[in-house]
């Protein structure tokens, strides 16, 4: 599993603490379908079961997804990596880390768990064939030690999947 | 006019005319005889012509209505049609004697009749929180009530007996609909005639059904869209902003997301396209992506 970047290790402002129990509140009041909130002491870390949903890829298939929270969250986008075993799929790497836009650069704070637990859902639905990304042992190997996929430079070059 | 009369000799198309013209001055007089009747105080609007003619009528519970009345060329040959502000428009009785007058009466007498359902809807805009229709017409027999957190009811009125009871739907989450759903089919059968819609809605709701918008304060609206609370904490980062209200709001109209300035600043400094001009920054909004210009505020 990774380790916690620098910035992550500290405690969450008061503002990131107060958004995220109501995130949480509205989550158990109305979760997106296919997810479970596994419950802990830990309003930092979320740990999300996700269930493949029906007659896609992933139909039956259960993951994790675990969701580490910034000290100035929502200011910057959560870590959200599967813990491994991954899905296999072409924008998913073998040490759960996700190509997807929303996770980096494309993070706003209007986005919630929720939102994006929907949008990894959606990624895993369009998947056309259920394999890694062409450059996973490269890419893995260079994340050693447990480097957050904050810190990676990503590309984002397909729209399809 | 057809062409071949138009060929023919002008004496002819001359007397046509005549004849048009006679006829339509005794149209005309005909049409200003019965606005007298019904009275100028009534009339609105006249048509150029004389025949589109609006009138405001008042009914015996002092409500306004407007009554648009369309004349046919070949009136009173031909009845008038009738529309106007009400659920639903009675049938015109005609004959060859009525006049403008009696449109009027039967008009009167309908919406008269009518009084009880307005009452009804009156009473539902009085006692809860109506979020649909925002502006009352005559017309709509329905009201969309805010129950709960995010869960709605929409009752529909009978117009013609608003004192049965009203079809209901409930739109909401899943598992909040279906605990209404099966509390009205429990208790609907406790629906009296004698008592009022809110006091019966109340007896099946049991006293959850929020008050009007104007009596409470209606947080959601204000809640800063970034850090999701209407105050700020009290924190020393925050300095004099420690615990004040949201203060700015996205132009867009259909937008709106209210913001602490504060939240919305500290947002637009961590995304590289914002661009700073002496104290202002201009981003875009983070719902709606439209532009926003941010006074940087003073933190201490």
């Amino acid at each position: 599993m990774t380790s916690d970047s620098a910035s992550s290790r500290k405690a969450l402002s008061k503002i990131a603490s107060n958004r995220l129990q109501k995130e949480l509140v509205e989550w158990q009041v109305n979760p997106p379908a296919g997810f479970k909130h596994i419950p802990t002491d830990n309003l930092k870390r979320w740990v999300i079961e996700v269930n493949g949903a029906p007659g896609t890829l992933y139909a039956g298939e259960m993951y994790q997804l675990q969701v580490d929270f910034p000290e100035h969250y929502p200011m910057e986008a959560p870590q959200v990596i599967f813990v491994p075993p991954a899905p296999l799929h072409p924008h998913i790497y073998s040490n759960g880390h996700i190509c997807l836009d929303i996770l980096y650069d494309s993070w706003s704070p209007a986005m919630t768990v929720s939102s994006i637990c929907i949008s990894i859902l959606s990624m895993l639905s369009s998947s056309p064939a259920k394999q890694r990304p062409a450059d996973n042992d490269r890419y893995v190997k260079n994340c050693k030690n447990g480097r957050s996929p904050k810190e990676t430079r990503w590309w984002f070059h397909d729209d399809k999947v | 006019m057809n062409s071949e009369m138009e060929v023919g000799s002008k004496k002819f198309t001359d007397k046509n005319r005549c004849r048009e013209l006679a006829m339509s001055s005794s149209f005309c007089r005909r049409i200003y005889t019965e606005v007298e009747e019904v009275g100028w105080e009534h009339l609105v609007k006249l048509g150029e012509d004389l025949t589109f003619i609006r009138f405001r009528i008042m009914d015996n519970t002092r409500r306004t209505h407007i009554l648009e009345i369309t004349l046919d060329k070949s009136y009173p040959r031909s009845p008038p049609s009738v529309s106007a502000d009400v659920p639903y428009i009675s049938h015109l009785e005609w004959s060859s004697s009525s006049k403008l007058r009696d449109v009027v009466q039967q008009f009167q007498k309908h919406v008269d009749k009518l009084q009880d359902f307005w009452l009804t809807l009156d009473d539902i805009d009085r006692s809860f929180w109506v979020i649909d229709p925002k502006h009352s017409h005559h017309a709509v027999s329905y009201r969309q009530i805010k129950i709960g957190h995010d869960c709605c009811i929409v009752l529909s009125v009978n117009v013609d007996d608003p004192r049965s009871l009203p079809e209901c739907r409930f739109l909401g989450s899943d598992t909040e609909v279906n605990i209404l759903r099966d509390i009205w089919k429990q208790n609907c059968k406790k629906w009296t005639r004698e008592k009022s819609c809110p006091e019966n809605l109340l007896h099946i709701f049991g006293n959850q059904l929020p008050q009007p918008s104007h009596l409470q304060k209606n947080e959601e609206q204000v809640e800063c869209g970034i850090c999701y609370a209407q105050y700020l904490p009290t924190d020393d980062e925050l300095g004099a902003k420690s615990g004040t209200a949201t203060d700015y709001s996205c132009e867009n109209g259909n937008c709106n997301r209210a913001f602490h300035s504060v939240c919305l600043c500290d947002w637009l400094f961590s995304i590289t396209t914002t661009r700073q001009s002496f104290d202002v920054l201009f981003g875009n909004c983070p719902y709606c992506s439209d532009p926003v210009a941010v006074k940087l505020s003073m933190k201490k």
